[in-house]
């Protein structure tokens, strides 16, 4: 069935946008900084025993290894496969001297992931040339400092610079000018666009609709009735139109929880251990907040069983918390009115209705001198690294901190999750 | 970033066909050797078609740019270890 298209709303052209994507970003900096690994078909995994594959070097990607799979698929994949453990100290350090670099383009860099970042490169023209010339420019660069490759892609809004940016990999630069945009969306796929994942593609596929000009043409009254207010931001993506404009982390908006989740070498069902675990993630809650300056009233405790079944509980607080002792307790107590049916696979422990804190002192002496131990052993941490100083009943226990880089890392203030 | 508006001298490959590889650059009587050509782009200012070349030697980035109209070579360091 053909409908009467909807009017396309101009596409602004007014502005430059330059999407950077790191090539197998963790997988490439492992063949750097170990030169037998180069030319290797290689994966990264995770440090638990139980982790999946986080990416795969473009050499055993020919081979059809993927990230998500288990070693054992990816080994029946590629049996030559090598496996190397997750460095997240060394990919956070990288990709901060990177998103360091990008910023000497323009002050407007948004850090999308750790590996991905945004630039609005619209007032920089005059200073570097052309967009063309910066994106070549990053790219030699980072190839030069690093020895990675990455693919960079120039549209004139988000949407597009990333669309651009997996057009060509590893190593490509794409740029999708202004007066080519309604010929490309036409018959461009509906799950090439950022945004549409498979979920919402199907939908639509069942409509009939499978390519953005399809999309286009599909009456806005019915994408309304079946989707709300997404079905005009659909609308608006099958135009290639992106409304997001570049925020760097300075003007970012402010966070609304500070939480950390971990699952857990092997299931636990022992009380002692599963404390002792909340114990330590209260205590990198806690640090964080107190990095952040801020301080949160409610309380998530989540539990994920060993059948991957789970639940969350919330409780507010009397007061605004960030002290780790406070937030254990909080926690504490939520476990303490469960009862576990089975083993604990995951643990989280996550403070939200966040209000900026500055430190106050109390006046009552006991108060006053756990509030300077705090102090003092934040300053320790900060200044020798996490877990320096820790609760005594912490020292036995073998992986502390953070093994994971969160999507929501980035490479400053309170999102700044330091990995271990 | 470093201009370098000296006296340069650009030893290249022409060819195969149409294509051009500097493989050396002389610039102020120090010789470079192209290490590695990290991307190669044309832009267009006015008529003229120029051909870039980001390339290394062993301590430095470079940008060459050759002016297909005038037939001559520049450089500008971009970044050096």
């Amino acid at each position: 069935m053909l409908w009467k298209k909807e009017p396309i709303v101009a596409l602004d052209s007014s502005r430059v946008i330059l999407h950077v994507d790191m090539n197998a970003f963790f997988a490439a900096v492992e063949q750097q900084s170990n030169p037998a690994l180069r030319g290797q078909p290689i994966a990264v995994t995770g440090s638990e025993k139980r982790s999946i594959i986080l990416t795969a070097s473009y050499e055993a990607r020919a081979f059809g290894v993927k990230t998500g799979m288990t070693h054992y698929e990816a080994l029946q994949c590629c049996p030559q496969l090598r496996l190397v453990s997750a460095n997240n100290r060394l990919y956070t350090d990288i990709s901060t001297r990177i998103m360091a670099l990008l910023r000497d383009y323009t002050p407007l860099v948004e850090v999308s992931s750790v590996d991905e970042a945004f630039l609005d490169l619209t007032g920089s023209l005059r200073l570097f040339g052309s967009a063309e010339r910066i994106g070549y420019l990053i790219k030699s660069r980072i190839k030069f400092r690093f020895g990675i490759t990455c693919s960079v892609g120039i549209a004139p809004n988000k949407l597009l610079a990333k669309l651009a940016s997996e057009r060509r990999k590893p190593d490509g630069l794409t740029i999708f000018r202004a007066g080519e945009i309604p010929r490309l969306m036409e018959s461009l796929p509906l799950q090439e666009l950022c945004g549409i994942g498979r979920r919402l593609g199907a939908g639509l596929n069942r409509r009939g609709i499978f390519t953005c000009g399809q999309l286009q043409r599909y009456p806005l009254h019915l994408l309304r009735k079946q989707y709300g207010v997404v079905g005009d931001k659909l609308l608006a993506m099958a135009q290639g139109i992106g409304s997001g404009s570049v925020i760097p982390c300075e003007q970012s908006a402010p966070i609304k929880s500070v939480g950390h989740s971990r699952t857990l070498r092997e299931d636990l069902s022992d009380r002692e251990a599963i404390t002792a675990f909340l114990l330590q993630l209260s205590d990198m809650v806690g640090l964080r907040a107190r990095r952040g300056q801020v301080a949160g009233r409610v309380v998530t405790l989540t539990v994920r069983y060993a059948d991957l079944s789970g639940f969350s509980r919330q409780q507010a607080q009397g007061d605004y918390l960030n002290q780790s002792a406070d937030i254990y307790q909080a926690a504490l107590k939520i476990l303490d009115q469960l009862a576990l049916e089975q083993p604990v696979r995951l643990l989280g422990v996550r403070l939200s209705q966040l209000r900026h804190a500055v430190v106050q002192l109390p006046l009552l002496p006991q108060e006053r001198k756990q509030a300077l131990l705090t102090i003092a052993s934040d300053s320790v941490n900060n200044r020798h690294g996490d877990f320096t100083l820790i609760p005594g009943r912490l020292l036995e226990q073998k992986d502390k901190g953070s093994h994971v880089i969160s999507p929501a890392w980035r490479p400053e203030g309170v999102r700044n999750l330091r990995v271990q | 970033m470093q201009s370098a508006d000296t006296s340069l001298r650009v030893g290249v490959i022409h060819g195969p066909g149409n294509r051009i590889t500097p493989v050396w650059f002389d610039l102020n009587r120090c010789k470079h050797s192209v290490r590695e050509i990290t991307n190669v782009w044309r832009d267009r200012q006015g008529e003229t078609v120029r051909i870039h070349f980001h390339v290394t030697d062993d301590g430095a980035l470079y940008e060459l740019v050759y002016d297909l109209g005038a037939l001559n070579w520049s450089l500008e360091q971009l970044e050096a270890l």
